[in-house]
């Protein structure tokens, strides 16, 4: 047991390290990197430009462009960029998880087509799985692909929480092309592009005052069928490389959820001193025990680094350490609003901090996105413990069968 | 990075689950509080399988192993409610370090020691000792004492009172010595935690699989099967700092007071809320005395108030980051 860098990965994190150095001017940081504020034209050069050095695509095989590197490497430049206040990438999306659907399951034509484009953010990518009446039970979607006469697809429906859908230039969209049979069986995975005629995006603001993500409308969408990826009615498996590739990029590796604990302890030390005693008391409670909390989460996160450099494919146990880090990152943002005192009224302070406030307003999200607490719990439940399945009132019925069930009369846009 | 055990780690797991299951159980635990039955696997045979005297340096009779390696197997001495404590055994390697004749007496099992923790509370492991060590006037002191015993909740802790006799003194200026033995003491009661709770677990699970309620296995229902998926999130939590805090105890020590103290309080929420879930989850049959739940129960009440409870350790914590980042 360690925690230093092998030789090896010294040398890799000292190569990296002088790459952001060298650039570090042309380079954007991460206050200039909001999602919805940001400089489209900057934020793909920063990506090009860490391209360029070898810091995308880390694990990707190198046939597609890239690097052909390995989880721990990617780990070290998820730190390095972390260390040196990058903003993060516009291909976040692509990377994490369409990038790596079409690798395993594009045809040639899709492959040569998008993925050098994606990786040096040619094109911005995103991911058109959510819907307003199917979240958590994803694959009771709506979105209906039709095949026409001359062999294409023609798309309606409604996406929601589609993260980057504003400047995006294509996404992969999960459709139902058969309603005849069980849900999950009926689903099929497109490449759209975005910029088509039929597609709309609406930005969506969340609770936070913050629109990070959309809304998208698909009016008699035209895509041809060689945009298909994968097989007719595959498209909850295909899904599923993509969701197991989401875990991986979220896999947390011992990163903080929310505001950092060094700003948090930061935080604390600057205000505790204000306070009667009996309130420093309750203060440290409070802290020491989230303190602790973050520390187990982030070893927990490197252990199971550790196990996928080892050649562990990320489990379903990754999903413990988000339940983890959502649980305290909310609770240390809800004491770091606390120690404002009377000003934790405001939404910023009258010296214009607004972090904690806007921690506190934005992780609520943290506990839904990516998988609510009660999905995650339901997946440790039943995949890590063995317990077994919540009975399932649509089992065994088509999907249109299913919406005759209570609720099937929601309807899909609203 | 390479944060795991190593495969002599695993080998070592391996061979002290096989001891401890076989010389220890629940039932043990409850034959000691029931009838003043022998604690087991008890001191002579602990030390026969060189478990005690791990940390204990060669030239003393030890095993010259890390503080990490006598956790890896306290987790599994945990899991079977086995006494005397790993704890006790972890401090007396560092107070008497150096001393050779008297390491040697604790390794091959012919003296039996206690720490008394301050005058006048509870001693761990009191019941079974025939010698005690103490910290007086900045020295590390080793003298006989009088046990009174008190009525336990939990038997194989071998907790009692005790007056401290004639002393003499192994270690003078010893107060950095008698603050690491309790910080590796705090490592190895929450390797001890850790495995109480993920033993609990366990059983826990098995009975949501059997147990069939309204036509459907109780683990089936999200009240339950979340309530456990959280105890399982805690138990795997602890293990990242229990595993951690031994290490820095080997390798890191100016991380350790905070590592231990993070270890300590966490195995305290994490084994009582087990232990808590776990008596839920069984309904009614797990409030009997027939069944081995409270066992568990009773080790993770006790246990949170050793070395410190919760409440000391997490301001602890606080205490160190907060001046940390000052």
């Amino acid at each position: 047991m360690d925690f230093e860098d092998t030789p090896e990965e010294a040398a890799y994190r000292a190569t990296v390290r002088d790459y952001i150095e060298a650039h570090r001017g042309e380079l954007m940081s991460i206050s200039e990197g909001g999602r919805r504020s940001m400089d489209l034209s900057a934020a793909k050069a920063h990506q090009a430009l860490l391209y360029d050095g070898g810091l995308v695509g880390v694990t990707w095989p190198k046939e597609y462009g890239g690097q052909g590197g390995t989880q721990m490497q990617q780990a070290i430049v998820n730190q390095e960029v972390a260390k040196a206040g990058l903003a993060g990438l516009v291909g976040v999306i692509g990377l994490g998880m369409c990038g790596p659907t079409i690798i395993a399951h594009g045809s040639d034509y899709q492959k040569s087509r998008y993925l050098g484009r994606l990786l040096r953010a040619d094109d911005v990518w995103c991911q058109l799985f959510s819907e307003p009446a199917s979240g958590s039970d994803l694959a009771a979607l709506r979105t209906r692909a039709v095949k026409t006469d001359s062999g294409s697809w023609r798309v309606n429906g409604q996406k929601v929480w589609t993260t980057l859908a504003h400047v995006a230039d294509y996404g992969i969209l999960l459709a139902r092309t058969d309603p005849d049979v069980a849900k999950h069986r009926g689903l099929t995975m497109f490449v759209v592009d975005m910029h088509a005629p039929g597609v709309t995006v609406r930005p969506l603001r969340q609770m936070s005052g913050v629109a990070e993500f959309n809304e998208v409308f698909f009016d008699d969408v035209e895509i041809p069928d060689e945009e298909r990826l994968g097989d007719v009615g595959d498209g909850w498996r295909v899904a599923l490389t993509t969701l197991m590739s989401e875990r991986l990029s979220l896999g947390g590796g011992g990163t903080d959820v929310g505001a950092s604990l060094d700003a948090a302890a930061a935080h604390v030390a600057k205000r505790i001193s204000e306070l009667p005693e009996d309130r420093q008391a309750l203060v440290r409670q409070e802290f020491g025990r989230q303190y602790a909390a973050s520390l187990a989460t982030r070893y927990t996160g490197y252990r199971q680094l550790s196990a996928i450099s080892k050649g562990a494919m990320p489990g379903p146990e990754a999903s413990a350490g988000k339940l983890a880090g959502t649980k305290t990152g909310r609770a240390l943002a809800d004491l770091g609003v606390r120690l404002l005192g009377k000003e934790g009224v405001y939404a910023t302070t009258s010296d214009g901090d607004g972090r904690w406030q806007s921690s506190q307003a934005g992780l609520p999200g943290m506990a839904i996105a990516g998988g609510t607490d009660e999905i995650l719990r339901n997946v440790l439940g039943e995949r890590v413990l063995g317990l077994p399945p919540e009975p399932r009132a649509d089992k065994g019925m088509s999907f249109n069968e299913s919406l005759k069930l209570g609720g099937g009369s929601a309807g899909g846009a609203q | 990075m390479n944060f795991d055990l190593s495969d002599e780690q695993r080998a070592l797991a391996s061979a002290a689950a096989d001891f401890f299951a076989s010389a220890a159980s629940p039932s043990a635990a409850r034959a000691s509080l029931d009838a003043g039955a022998p604690i087991e696997p008890g001191r002579k045979a602990i030390a026969d399988t060189g478990f005690a005297a791990i940390t204990v340096p060669e030239s003393a009779g030890g095993g010259g192993g890390s503080v990490l390696d006598l956790a890896v197997v306290a987790e599994q001495a945990g899991r079977v409610l086995a006494g005397p404590s790993l704890v006790t055994a972890a401090r007396v390697a560092v107070l008497l370090d150096g001393d050779d004749a008297r390491l040697a007496g604790f390794a091959d099992g012919s003296a039996a020691y206690a720490v008394i923790e301050e005058d006048g509370g509870p001693v761990l492991d009191a019941t079974t000792a025939d010698r005690f060590l103490a910290f007086r006037d900045g020295a590390v002191v080793s003298g006989s004492g009088t046990v009174t015993d008190r009525e336990p909740i939990d038997a194989t802790r071998g907790l009692a009172d005790v007056t401290l006799g004639d002393t003499e003194v192994v270690s003078a200026d010893a107060a950095a010595r008698w603050e690491r033995a309790l910080h590796v003491g705090q490592v190895v009661l929450a390797a001890e935690g850790l495995g109480t709770a993920s033993k609990a677990l366990e059983v826990a699970v098995d009975y949501a699989k059997q147990r069939v309620a309204f036509g459907r296995q109780i683990g089936s229902y999200q009240a339950i099967k979340h309530a456990l998926v959280d105890a399982f999130v805690g138990v795997e939590q602890l293990r990242s700092l229990v595993w951690w805090a031994a290490w820095t105890a080997d390798e890191s020590p100016s991380e350790l007071a905070l590592a231990a103290a993070a270890a300590k309080g966490t195995a305290a929420v994490v084994l009582e809320h087990t232990a808590e879930t776990l008596v839920q989850v069984h309904g009614g049959i797990g409030f009997t005395w027939e069944h081995d739940a409270h066992l568990y129960w009773r080790r993770a009440k006790v246990d949170r108030f050793l070395l410190g409870d919760d409440v000391d350790a997490f301001d602890t914590v606080a205490r160190l980051a907060i001046a940390a980042a000052s």
